[in-house]
């Protein structure tokens, strides 16, 4: 009968030595670069093209597109990690352009003790507690869809792709619930 | 690396029907949604993930399981080589798989006339390819430590406790909570964002030397595992 196993001489087993010290090599430059970065964070562009909330509304009735509001702020960490996940990248980029006319209604309270007066009427109207949160407002009026919080690139295009196809509906055959038509 | 190895894995898959069903939904479905909805972009073809899973689930475990590896390394074969060989097989059928479909989804966008550029075509595939890789050495590991198909069970299992790790962190708004959670999950699926690497400036390190490091670490775990395991006629 063959042995079970091969000799001691003649072992399959090899030791990962080379392996297992990159490993620790990459495992330690790990621990080291996400310091780093946490304190450096690199800098990503944002490739939506942002619109100035006053020339919003009228684009928004011109193109027919309901109108994205992203209410975020600077010291907010969900909020840059959306930045770099979602209006960094090319594709949901263009494909936010495409469907929306975006606006961001960045929050200052912190920084400069108060907001510009449009910043917190918009606040205000879309009850707005926490951020990020995107609001997408139909263009001919009628019930906006409030998208709070971020779970990541494929949720948030996801949701925003249907919120987009409901404010194109006509408006008898939406659902009734919120807010008001843009101003 | 051993080539008959990752031939005689090849052969093995392509002998499942059950894996065979599985890769078809997975690479069709999102060619429907690419089909049929309109302003779909490659991100509507999805991740590496599910064609990982069915092509890499018992790459390890199942040969330990069915007796398999007691034969093989009764002949010169090494055990790094047979871990090696199995790494790689599952990901370079996986990668064959994500580039098949980018393939098909790239002739339906042509012939509606929506071709994306050349450089996200280019930086999709490159990134599907590198996410193969990265989840197939997850998978290893977790197949060198538990027989059969466990080493499903054990992936979800740990995709799960750090999901609920992550969401803890965040609902008690706890930093270091969900940064322990979204790295144990980054791990757990290895995969690097070349678009966003490209863009950013300075290029950010940390995802690029997180990914290796996951990698050499799980194939360097799964190999001193094999290596762990006694294997005779009498031991199962």
């Amino acid at each position: 009968m063959p042995p079970a196993e091969p000799r001691a001489g003649d072992s399959t087993r090899r030791s990962p030595t080379v392996l297992l010290i990159a490993a620790l090599v990459l495992l330690a430059a790990r621990v080291a670069t996400g310091l780093y970065e946490e304190r450096h964070p690199p800098s990503l562009p944002d490739l939506v093209r942002w619109r100035p909330i006053d020339a919003a509304v009228a684009e928004a009735r011109q193109t027919r597109k309901p109108l994205l509001y992203d209410f975020t702020a600077d010291w907010c960490a969900p909020c840059q990690t959306m930045k770099r996940d979602l209006f960094a990248d090319r594709e949901a980029a263009a494909r936010i352009e495409r469907m929306f006319v975006p606006v961001r209604v960045l929050d200052r309270r912190q920084e400069e003790g108060r907001n510009p007066a449009e910043v917190d009427s918009l606040q205000r109207r879309f009850h707005i507690e926490s951020f990020p949160t995107l609001v997408v407002v139909p263009a001919a009026g009628g019930d906006s869809t409030v998208l709070v919080g971020y779970q990541g690139r494929q949720a948030a295009l996801q949701q925003l792709a249907e919120a987009q196809v409901r404010s194109m509906m006509p408006l008898r055959f939406r659902p009734r619930a919120g807010s008001a038509p843009p101003r | 690396m051993n080539a008959t190895l990752i031939a005689a894995l090849w052969r093995q898959r392509l002998t499942s029907p059950i894996r065979l069903v599985l890769l078809g939904s997975l690479m069709g479905m999102p060619l429907l949604a690419v089909v049929f909805m309109h302003g779909a972009g490659l991100s509507a073809l999805g991740d590496s993930q599910g064609a990982v899973l069915v092509l890499g689930a018992g790459m390890i475990g199942q040969d330990v399981s069915s007796g398999v590896l007691q034969l093989l390394f009764a002949r010169p074969v090494r055990r790094p080589d047979y871990v090696v060989s199995r790494w790689l097989g599952v990901a370079i059928a996986a990668s064959a798989v994500a580039l098949v479909q980018l393939g098909l989804a790239l002739a339906l966008m042509a012939a509606r006339d929506s071709l994306p550029g050349a450089q996200d075509v280019f930086l999709y595939a490159a990134g599907r390819v590198i996410e193969s890789f990265g989840l197939a050495a997850v998978l290893a590991l977790f197949s060198s430590l538990i027989p059969g198909f466990g080493d499903l069970a054990l992936y979800f299992l740990f995709t799960l406790s750090a999901s609920v790790v992550h969401w803890v962190g965040q609902v008690k708004q706890w930093p270091w909570l969900d940064r322990a959670g979204s790295e144990i999950l980054a791990s757990l699926q290895p995969k690097l964002d070349l678009a966003q690497l490209v863009h950013a400036s300075p290029m950010p390190w940390f995802p690029i030397v997180s990914y290796a490091s996951t990698v050499t670490l799980c194939l360097a775990l799964a190999i001193v595992a094999v290596n762990r395991k006694e294997l005779s006629y009498a031991s199962g």
